[in-house]
């Protein structure tokens, strides 16, 4: 099934099978239901904790589609599976979904409207919680303690089919690990629409080798790492930032392992983990080519103290965020006896004037270098290691910032220049 | 039926359906005519919706004796001569089509005289069959009269709309060529009564108000353009009056009616971000260009044109458009006293005192004028509309109080307003962070440069204000051909695709303002959302609902808030009297 939704002028249409279809919200509707013809639906019976369910559905509500012209988007699949209870959302872009414990009777499926369910899920006692469908008039019966609630839903027949993985060929990662890498990346990518490319992170894996990269064009963030299993061919994809920190946020270190499965020719890439699942559209393009950007050979070393550094970003931002954002780093070496310094100012026409000072190593020349704090205190926030090192060339060439003692994390930020 | 080629008469008819489809467009190629033959005065009559009868006399040049009969004869026509001409056509004619095709479908009459010729000549056409040529005595100029349109074709009489619709159509066409024209004397009787004359000496504002009444008129903007081969003049409405359709927007191109929804959009384009969504304005543009830029042989009753650079035109109607409106929004302040007489002005009193002045003054010492026909009264306005613009500054204000949490009352000179409270702080908060805007300039330099590629007249007017470009924080290089390198950002505006701000940038020069201007006013207006603009349903104390007031007097255009939308609704003194019932609409 080939679908595509054009953006016209003032309408979208759906192309189907080569055919022009106006109100595409219907026949997309038409068209899934074709695909998937309607069987007499068995009812739903279950009992889940309602701990495990208001957690799982925070967890793929994130995907809900609330004001979707396809009805059914905004609302969350329940439904049995092999034992579990699944619950799933996706708005076609980001899907996912959870597993949870449950004593099921009746096995079946449907869909509510996300909104009503979580609100009524987070309001019910820590007690279980019993969900049963009538499968007449689609409705799902719920019931805790004394309260009993009849929600209105769509029937599951209509919902997205949701892929079912290979898993065997997937790439195993390690969870921490991973959302390590993710949260250093994934800060750095650009929020305007008007280059997609700049949305996503570039994943490149090679062997055991994986590296990810993000940029927005006034800096780029590459994290490698080391795979436990090497992949089978090397490949290289863009995944939305939007996904990985859905995945970040839904992967509890407890899971472990993650297996990512990128299935051939569907432009998805899906992660598996042992209680949740996440599938995400990939970006198509050309991710820049930022190796080329990244200075090799530096002037000036210094090292700093992560926390200290971040600490006077923070409170240099408060006086050049309403301003043009700048702080300007005073670079300065040794000299006979006194240690080296790093002067950090920010100055603002509406704000005010701020200056630190702070202890620095400083091999190198001196330099009045000036920056975006925003993007500084940024990636101070992923800095691991108690030290950092700020290696520059000149005012107006990159800065690159590293963990102390460690290649695999380089972020490198484009000066800012005093008109 | 066996094929057979259509009988003249037959294949006359459907042909004029292109040309004439009803009794306005009949009058429009009457008129037409009229003006290629240089006419100084001319007269329509129309009856029964023009129906029964149009007569279109005016005093031009006449035709020939000998040519009376050609005139009306398809594809005769004196304004071309080798088909090179229709590439750079000056008239309004040029198809030789007009007359034959209305004489197919009704009963038409054509007197004429040259100024050579002793007497003049009548020939009668009834249903395409033309009569023998008469000699008679006439004064120079021509008068063409079309007895019973389409009664011949009753298919196309059925499709007609009322005689309301059809009369409007008229009128409408009368008066949008009356404006074109101003120089021309135009008088329309309809069914025996006078509905529009105009004086022919060429001060189009007097036309406007009969198209739109005296208040409209005298509140549209004069547009004015000239890049030395296109020149653009007419009117544009300020921001407060608005149309919730484009049906309003009247262009001309070369003195000739052009329906086109390019140029409509271009128009709807100059006031983007300045109008609620779903307004419009009212437009009247008339636009000059050498006549080899226009191709207006498209359609067969020449209501569409083509342009060979139509970009070209369409940003200078933006730019000409866009100047007007800026110009006058925010309208340069006028005191109080000059606007509301003279109590205040000769005592100094203070704004409360003010403000409590008689209301009866306002119309009292208004529009005079009892006895003069509308048009000369709109005349009279015309003369002094610089001073009469609707402030945009506000008169001083007594405050009354809040109602629902959420809107202040007042009450000035002029009557009663109504105060949106968010509106209004948003307005305050977003002059003051204009004023106390960062000037320093920052540049934030990208890791690679972006390459963008223009079109070619965007690409000059880029090249042209490099400079200027990057003494604003910009860093771009030309790059061979229309490319562009865009080395640098102005910080400000770091977290913006580079390709989509210069393009930005490159409209403002396109439509003269000042670069960025656009781009730092909307950053700054949705900071004033962001940041705490007062929200709906907030009560305030009586200080700060002063406070809220006295500050947006201050303000340079108090009447919207940064997005244009209106803070406050103003119910006149002359709207409630009317709406009491205490005085008849003036
Ligand atoms: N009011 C008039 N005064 C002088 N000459 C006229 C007048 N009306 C028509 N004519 C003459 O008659 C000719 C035919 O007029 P007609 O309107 O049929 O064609 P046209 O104006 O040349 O082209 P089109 O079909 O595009 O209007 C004109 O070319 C002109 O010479
Ligand atoms: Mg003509």
């Amino acid at each position: 099934m080939r679908l595509s939704i054009v953006n016209s002028l003032d309408s979208k249409i759906l192309i189907f099978q080569g055919v022009i279809y106006f109100n595409f919200e219907s026949i997309l509707s038409i068209i899934i239901r074709q695909q998937f013809p309607p069987e007499r639906s068995p009812t739903v019976k279950v009992t889940v904790s309602q701990q495990q369910l208001a957690h799982g559905l925070s967890l793929v509500s994130r995907a809900v589609a609330p004001r979707s012209t396809l009805p059914v988007l905004a609302n969350i699949l329940v439904a049995t599976d092999e034992g579990r209870v699944r619950l799933s959302a996706t708005n076609l872009e980001l899907g996912i979904s959870c597993w949870i414990g449950g004593q099921i009777a009746e096995e079946g499926a449907i869909t509510v409207p996300a909104r009503t369910l979580s609100d009524l899920v987070n309001t019910l006692p820590n007690d279980p919680v019993l969900l049963e469908l009538n499968p007449k008039n689609q409705v799902l019966n719920v019931r805790c303690g004394t309260s009993i609630t009849d929600i209105k839903g769509i029937d599951a027949q209509e919902y997205p089919p949701i892929p079912v993985p290979d898993l065997a060929d997937g790439l195993e990662l390690n969870v921490s690990d991973f959302k390590e890498m993710i949260q250093q990346v994934v800060f750095a990518v650009s929020t305007d629409e008007a280059r997609p490319v700049l949305q996503g992170v570039q994943m490149s894996v090679n062997g055991t080798f994986i590296t990810m990269a993000a940029t927005d064009g006034y800096r780029v963030s590459v994290r490698k790492a080391e795979l436990e299993h090497p992949a089978a061919s090397p490949f290289s994809i863009i995944i939305p930032a939007r996904a990985l920190s859905e995945l970040a946020r839904i992967a509890s270190d407890g899971d472990q392992k993650i297996v990512m499965v990128t299935p051939p020719g569907r432009g998805q890439v899906l992660f598996h983990l042992r209680d949740a699942e996440l599938v995400s559209s990939l970006i198509e393009g050309n991710f820049p080519p930022y190796d080329k950007i990244i200075p090799t050979s530096f002037k000036t070393k210094t090292i700093l103290s992560t926390a200290e550094f971040l600490k006077s970003c923070r409170q240099a931002e408060i006086i050049a965020r309403d301003g043009n954002n700048i702080v300007r780093l005073d670079i300065q070496p040794a000299v006979e006896g006194a240690p080296g310094v790093v002067e950090i100012s920010a100055q603002s026409e509406e704000t005010g004037f701020s200056e630190i000072k702070l202890a620095a190593n400083v091999e190198g020349p001196g330099l009045l270098i000036a920056f975006n704090v925003r993007f500084l205190r940024e990636v101070l926030d992923v800095m691991k290691s108690p030290n950092i090192v700020l290696q520059t060339n000149a005012n107006n060439t990159p800065g690159l910032l590293q963990q102390t003692g460690d290649d695999s994390f380089i972020h490198v930020i484009m000066p800012m220049h005093l008109g | 039926m066996p094929i057979h080629i259509l009988s003249d008469a037959v294949a006359s008819q459907i042909a004029a359906g292109e040309v004439v489809e009803r009794p306005a467009s009949v009058v429009k190629e009457l008129l037409e005519n009229s003006l290629d033959a240089g006419a100084s005065k001319i007269t329509i009559l129309i009856q029964q919706a023009g129906k029964q009868l149009i007569e279109v006399s005016d005093n031009g040049t006449g035709i020939p004796a000998g040519e009376v009969s050609l005139a009306v004869t398809r594809h005769a026509t004196s304004k071309l001569a080798s088909a090179a001409d229709l590439f750079a056509i000056r008239t309004l004619g040029f198809r030789g089509e007009a007359l034959a095709s209305i004489a197919s479908v009704s009963r038409s009459t054509l007197t004429t005289r040259t100024q050579t010729e002793e007497t003049g000549s009548r020939l009668v056409v009834d249903g395409g069959d033309g009569g023998r040529l008469e000699h008679l005595a006439y004064p120079i100029g021509t008068t063409v009269r079309v007895e019973n349109l389409f009664s011949n074709v009753p298919a196309r009489l059925k499709f007609l709309k009322t005689d309301a619709t059809e009369r409007q159509q008229v009128h409408s066409l009368v008066t949008r060529y009356a404006l074109a024209y101003a120089r021309v004397q135009f008088t329309l009787m309809d069914d025996g009564k006078t509905v529009l004359q105009t004086s022919g000496r060429g001060d189009r504002r007097e036309v406007l108000a009969s198209l739109y009444g005296v208040d409209t008129a005298r509140q549209m903007l004069e547009v004015v353009f000239d890049d030395g081969e296109f020149t653009i003049e007419g009117f544009t409405s300020p921001l407060a009056l608005t149309r919730s359709n484009r049906r309003e927007m009247t262009f001309f191109i070369n003195g000739r009616w052009v329906q086109d929804t390019a140029l409509n959009a271009a128009l709807v384009q100059a006031y983007s971000g300045l109008l609620m969504v779903g307004r419009f304005p009212i437009s009247v543009l008339f636009i000059q260009l050498p006549p080899e830029e226009v191709d207006v042989n498209v359609h067969p009753a020449k209501a569409e044109v083509r342009f060979c650079n139509s970009d070209r035109v369409f940003s200078a109607v933006q730019r000409a458009v866009r100047r007007a409106v800026m110009a006058y929004s925010p309208i340069p302040a006028i005191p109080p006293q000059k606007l509301w007489g003279t109590a205040a002005a000769q005592t100094g009193v203070t704004s409360s005192q003010a403000a409590g002045l008689d209301w009866q003054f306002a119309h009292e010492g208004g529009i005079s004028g009892e006895g003069q026909s509308p048009i000369s009264q709109a005349a009279q306005q015309a003369a002094s509309i610089p001073d009469s613009l609707p402030a945009g500054s506000l008169p001083l204000l007594r405050l009354i109080g809040q109602i629902g949490a959420t809107y202040l009352v007042a009450e000035g000179p002029d009557g009663l307003y109504l105060i949106d409270q968010h509106a209004a702080h948003e307005r305050v908060l977003f002059e003051k962070l204009m004023e106390q805007r960062s000037t320093e300039v920052i540049m934030q330099p990208l890791l690679q440069p972006v390459t963008v590629q223009l079109a070619s007249h965007q690409a000059a007017s880029l090249a042209d204000s490099l400079d200027a470009l990057n003494s604003l924080g910009f860093l771009v290089e030309e790059f061979g051909g229309n490319a562009f390198r865009v080395r640098a950002l102005p910080a400000v505006f770091s977290s913006s695709d580079p390709e989509t701000l210069l393009r930005a940038v490159i409209e403002d020069i396109e439509e003269d303002e000042s670069p960025m201007q656009t781009e730092i006013e909307a950053r700054i207006a949705s900071r004033v959302c962001k940041r705490a603009a007062i929200k709906g349903g907030t009560v305030m104390a009586q200080e700060e609902q002063l406070a809220l007031l006295r500050d947006l007097e201050k303000c340079q255009s108090p009447r919207t808030c940064p997005h244009g939308r209106p803070t406050m609704i103003h119910l006149s003194v002359d709207l409630l009297e009317r709406q009491f019932g205490r005085r008849g609409s003036r």
